[in-house]
């Protein structure tokens, strides 16, 4: 596994100037993993870039200085040199490469242990390499080993369970109370970062009806327009995105529903269409291709919209309580169904009196963040379980890979025919005379030899000759051909 | 075959209690919360081999409260196997197997030295067979009623109390638990009816007269605890459909009702 390498940089040992310097978003990307295919130095590589790690995987040829290399290709991509202190870098060879891909697969290697996105992006990379024909015997073997590592985390431990942000906690929360939230109406109450953030949160799980109230029914009504139309959702931070990604709220849409706001009103946006045309829905919501529409109204009209809503989220920047006992209480008594309120706003924007009501399921910012601490320690405790798992399928992968070095190869090879030779000698050595059998013994001895000389010699010169998946490949194929793996 | 129902009485609690080790772990350690396990149909095989033993010997399938109550934990332990299966998720398996073990063990206490008088004479026959098998279904349903609806109410309880503790994440969202329950106590109500349906046909079918038989103290316990399971969940269809009754109050009946109808069918075999 010599040649085996991995050279980056990640959130732990570089600064983010450093990180964007270096980093490959998804345009870049394709042209540098179609400069490596171009390039004879490496004989497989792949490149995995997001906004908290760019990595280069690579089975090296003779003579080549990776990291020199690496940013050589980053220089030549991004059209120009990439000034990066070469101490931000880690370089892992062989088995330490191996663990190194198996932990980033993992997720114990992002900035949030146990964050979602990173296994896919992984797995993304790894098509791209497919795709330019980057990658060869050991790069796949070794990828999709890191694949069965990141799943087996996945569905072993709880280090990817329970969300680390505000707003996905929230999601959460409602997740306890609702099977589904297809069909499910949304009121978000005021405009501020983390409810948006939750919101989005709760319409990536199928909500499909949104109604946001703001004090300025212009800024509602640009919202509702961004949380339907608008940018995938950030999540906080949890996961790693690719590098470059834009956001922004499209103009145009917005102009449209601020020519609604102009007649006056509650103006009810008609703003169907690809709400999470790039946001999947969970599987199991059943909402899978839904569409989400919105409303705006002003904060006035909060108490005539609360019976339609399923979920509210509420944070504004009131210094008195929004959500009123008295305007509210007996609205909500009579309601069947119940109701998740999140309050986020400090000082709080809902009554506290509200949460007594049998069907409503009130929380602040205090319960999220005490949910998202109980979630991290949770992970952290984890953590032992996962490295556990990582060092066991290490221990495999590199079982594996030892058993096609050419040396091993060679004596199993040797004792499989001696033990052949041995069976026969006995089966059929009755039949011969003493000073026969001894004629034999030599016989035999000299014919084994004779026949492992040549493949011997083939094989020593593997190693010399031929690149590390050639020989891998030669190897397995041998020990397949004389059953050298089977138990004898 | 006498010793093997002897053995076989003892055997079952313990290897509910085994299997309720093996749930409570997966529970509390969060281990092999995916893992599909044969544990659970190997023990429902031995069970359900037990019952058949027994009726082979007795000549009647399971009638008298005491055989019920173990008639009712292998029917749970069945449904739950195959939920596991449907789901792929065996966390909440504990409280099913504490309720089954409980069960299993109250039916073994009460047929251990229990001296079996063939009395039954309405179960050795053909409509008695029949009027056995809605009512264990019936018991059944209600059972995982009364489990759900208890699930139901801590989980309630935890979210408005917002308390994230062992239950918070464990268990299925709390409308989906609610629905389970709802649903649990349909099927158990149309099994009791249908039970309950058949009732005066198996006292024609029997050697002596229905006055007889409604003498008998054990057969009329049966009676009245089928007739107040009936009116209990009656109630809550009623309320359900025609008063609205909110989920809480449904899971609040589901495990009251189970309840009642648990020490009338102890009380039953307690009887002479």
């Amino acid at each position: 596994m010599a040649e085996l390498v991995v050279i980056g940089l990640n959130h732990r040992t570089a600064p983010v100037e450093v990180r964007e310097r270096v980093a490959l978003p998804p345009d870049l990307l394709a042209g540098a993993i179609q400069a490596v295919r171009a390039d004879p130095a490496l004989e497989e590589a792949l490149i995995l870039s997001t906004c908290n790690r760019t990595e280069l995987y690579a089975v090296l040829r003779a003579g080549c200085d990776p990291l020199e290399y690496f940013l050589a290709l980053v220089g030549r991509v991004k059209g120009a040199a990439v000034g990066a202190d070469r101490a931000c870098f880690y370089r892992h060879d062989g088995p330490a490469a191996a663990r190194h891909l198996f932990r980033v697969a993992a997720s114990l290697d992002s900035q949030i242990v146990g964050e979602h996105q990173i296994l896919g992006q992984v797995k993304d990379a790894y098509r791209l390499a497919v795709a330019a024909r980057t990658t060869g015997f050991l790069l796949n073997k070794l990828m999709h080993w890191a694949f069965r590592v990141g799943k087996r985390v996945q569905t072993e431990t709880d280090l990817s369970r329970g969300p680390a942000g505000i707003a996905p906690a929230a999601a959460e929360l409602a997740g306890q109370i609702f099977e589904s939230l297809a069909g499910k109406t949304v009121l978000l109450v005021g405009a501020g970062r983390t409810a948006e953030a939750a919101a989005r949160a709760l319409l990536a799980r199928g909500a499909v009806r949104l109604i946001v109230a703001n004090r300025t029914l212009y800024r509602a009504q640009q919202l509702a327009y961004d949380l339907v139309h608008g940018p995938a959702p950030e999540d906080e931070g949890e996961n790693e995105e690719p590098p470059g990604i834009a956001r922004g709220a499209p103009a145009a849409g917005g102009a449209a529903v601020a020519g609604g706001a102009a007649v006056g009103g509650p103006a009810a946006a008609d703003l169907r269409g690809p709400a999470r045309s790039d946001r999947a829905s969970p599987a199991g919501t059943g909402a899978e291709g839904a569409t989400a529409a919105a409303e705006a109204i002003a904060l006035e009209d909060v108490p005539r919209a609360l019976p339609r809503a399923d979920l509210v989220i509420s944070s504004t920047g009131s210094p008195e309580p929004v959500l009123t006992y008295d305007g509210l209480a007996d609205g909500l008594r009579r309601r069947e169904r119940p109701v998740f309120i999140v309050d986020i706003a400090v000082p709080r924007d809902v009554d506290e009196r509200l949460g007594g009501l049998e069907n409503v399921f009130l929380y602040n910012i205090d319960d999220l963040d005490r949910l998202v601490a109980r979630n991290l320690e949770r992970r952290r405790q984890e953590i032992p379980r996962a490295e556990a798992i990582v060092e066991d399928e290490l221990a495999r992968f590199a079982e594996w890979l030892a058993s096609l070095q050419v040396a091993p190869t060679i004596r199993l090879l040797n004792e499989f025919l001696q033990s052949l030779r041995q069976a026969h000698l006995e089966r059929y050595g009755r039949q011969f005379a003493d000073a026969d059998l001894e004629r034999l013994r030599r016989f035999t001895e000299t014919l084994c030899s004779r026949i492992l000389a040549r493949p011997t010699e083939f094989l020593r010169s593997l190693t010399q000759e031929g690149g590390t998946g050639e020989t891998l490949r030669t190897v397995q194929l041998v020990r397949r051909l004389f059953g050298l793996d089977e138990p004898r | 075959m006498a010793q093997a129902l002897v053995v076989g009485n003892w055997l079952l609690p313990l290897l509910y209690l085994a299997l309720l080790i093996d749930y409570g772990a997966t529970f509390f350690l969060r281990a092999r919360t995916h893992a599909r396990s044969p544990w659970l149909w190997l023990v429902a095989g031995v069970h359900a081999a037990v019952l058949a033993l027994r009726g082979i010997h007795y000549g009647h399938p399971p009638a008298h409260a005491q055989e019920v109550l173990s008639g009712v934990a292998l029917a749970m332990a069945a449904v739950y196997a195959a939920v596991e299966i449907a789901g792929r998720d065996r966390r909440s398996g504990v409280f099913v197997m504490l309720l089954v073990f409980l069960l299993q063990y109250t039916s073994s206490i009460l047929l251990a030295g229990w001296p079996h008088e063939v009395h039954a004479e309405a179960a050795a026959s053909a409509w008695g067979r029949l009027h056995v098998v809605p009512a264990l279904v019936a018991y059944t349903a209600f059972g995982f009623a009364c489990v759900y609806g208890l699930l139901y109410l801590a989980a309630r309880r935890g979210l408005r109390h917002h308390r994230f503790g062992v239950l918070f994440d464990r268990l299925p969202p709390l409308d989906l638990l609610g629905r389970m329950t709802w649903h649990a106590l349909v099927v158990g109500f149309v099994f009791m009816t249908l039970t309950i349906a058949t009732g005066p046909a198996v006292a024609a079918s029997g050697r002596e007269a229905a006055g007889h038989l409604a003498s008998n103290p054990k057969v009329l316990m049966k009676m009245v605890t089928g007739g107040v399971a009936w009116v209990i969940y009656a109630a809550a269809m009623v309320g359900r459909l025609a008063a609205k009754w909110p989920p809480q109050r449904i899971a609040a009946v589901a495990v009251a009702g189970y309840a009642v109808v648990v020490a009338l069918l102890v009380a039953s075999a307690l009887l002479p």
